[in-house]
């Protein structure tokens, strides 16, 4: 993975993420979406053979655009770790009961 | 979030997930089909070949035989530390394999495979390789090593592996007539009569086709079949070369790994 810039305003960010595909960038741009400070998410891969896709990002007034997509990756992490805990506590259960 | 396990076994797990979204169901999906590794065959010499099958094919036949993966020794090619285009003992397992017959027909088979690695050998010893008649002989040394599904699917360690929402049927007592329609066309046997009422008997195996909506005679309809947009059943099946809550900590691993190294990179300024 490799990030690169593209465009940077006061509400605007375009980052093009070299290597990853639609595994990681739809998670994301979801997680985007339920923050009320985003106008706009989206992300587009320009060439189905490349892995190089590139997001983008409006926020409301007065929000910085790269706290916002660092606020919504860490939601996600956040929901990787509730599943981890979650399938080590189901695991659990079922070796309980068996 | 809350998980429940449905179903467990050594190849096959299912899981009801509640409380999550699709998109990150999705990502979980794509990270175990094509990012978890696993291990096959790539390399192949062969050193004799007089069966009817041409260097290629039979290359193509010993790459698609499952081998038992261990992910904790073994690193990737590109991960590892010798950074050799031929590998060394922490990326690579040589397998021999060598069959010949003088007088009859043979099948050779996976167990016929010779690992240098006890724990990487064939998930099962019942694969067919390729049929010898009297005289032919096939002798090969096969280089397997970790790979992902994106790059080829036999490095794919599930046979299959899906989500769906979780069903709900609702039955209108007040509306039906109990004609039995819906129960007859339910391809997955859910309905039931008890009594007075049709029941559900495992909802789980909805597969949302809506038909016994369809096949309800009644205006409005005495059915209504819908999901939880929040609620999951996710499924993962194993070609056996590793557990599936295996591969499916090791997708969690590789997820929370692409998102720390994004957090990393993406510095507010
Ligand atoms: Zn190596």
């Amino acid at each position: 993975m490799k990030i690169v810039i593209l465009n940077k305003t006061k509400n605007e960010l375009k980052v093009r993420i070299d290597g990853e595909g639609h595994t990681f960038c739809n998670v994301v741009q979801k997680a985007l979406l339920k923050d009320k400070r985003v106008e706009l998410a989206g992300y587009d891969i320009p060439h189905p053979l490349t892995s190089s896709p590139i997001i983008y990002l409006r926020t409301k007034e007065r929000s910085n655009p790269v706290k916002t997509l660092r606020d919504a990756t860490r939601d996600v992490l956040k929901d990787t770790d509730a599943f981890k805990a979650a399938l080590k506590k189901a695991l659990k259960e079922w070796k309980s009961t068996a | 979030m809350n998980i429940q396990i449905i179903k467990k076994n050594d190849i096959s797990l299912r899981l009801l997930i509640e409380d999550t979204n699709a998109a990150f169901m999705n990502t979980l999906r794509r990270i175990v089909t094509s990012e978890v590794p696993s291990m096959a065959i790539d390399d192949v010499v062969i050193i004799e070949n007089s069966s009817t099958l041409q260097d290629d094919f039979l290359a193509h036949r010993v790459g698609l035989v499952p081998l038992k993966t261990d992910l904790d020794t073994y690193n990737l090619p590109e991960d590892c530390t010798c950074k050799s285009e031929f590998g060394c003992n922490l990326c690579r397992v040589s397998l021999a394999l060598e069959a010949e017959t003088e007088d009859h027909t043979i099948t050779v088979y996976s167990s016929h495979f010779k690992s240098e690695n006890p724990v990487v050998v064939p998930v099962s010893d019942r694969i067919p390789i390729a049929k010898l008649a009297p005289s032919q002989k096939i002798r090969l040394e096969a280089y397997a090593r970790l790979g992902k599904g994106k790059d080829h699917a036999r490095w794919q360690p599930v046979s299959m592996c899906a989500y769906k929402y979780l069903p709900i049927v609702i039955v209108n007592t007040k509306l039906c007539d109990l004609c039995g329609d819906c129960i007859k066309i339910c391809p997955k046997n859910i309905l039931t009569k008890a009594g007075d009422k049709i029941e559900i008997r495992n909802v789980l195996d909805c597969t949302l086709c809506q038909d016994c909506i369809d096949a309800c005679k009644k205006n409005p309809k005495a059915l209504e079949v819908s999901w939880n947009e929040n609620s999951f059943i996710f499924e993962i099946e194993s070609t056996g070369v590793l557990t599936p809550e295996r591969i499916l900590k090791g997708a969690l691993s590789i997820l929370e790994g692409k998102l720390k190294e994004f957090l990393d990179q993406l510095v507010v300024k």
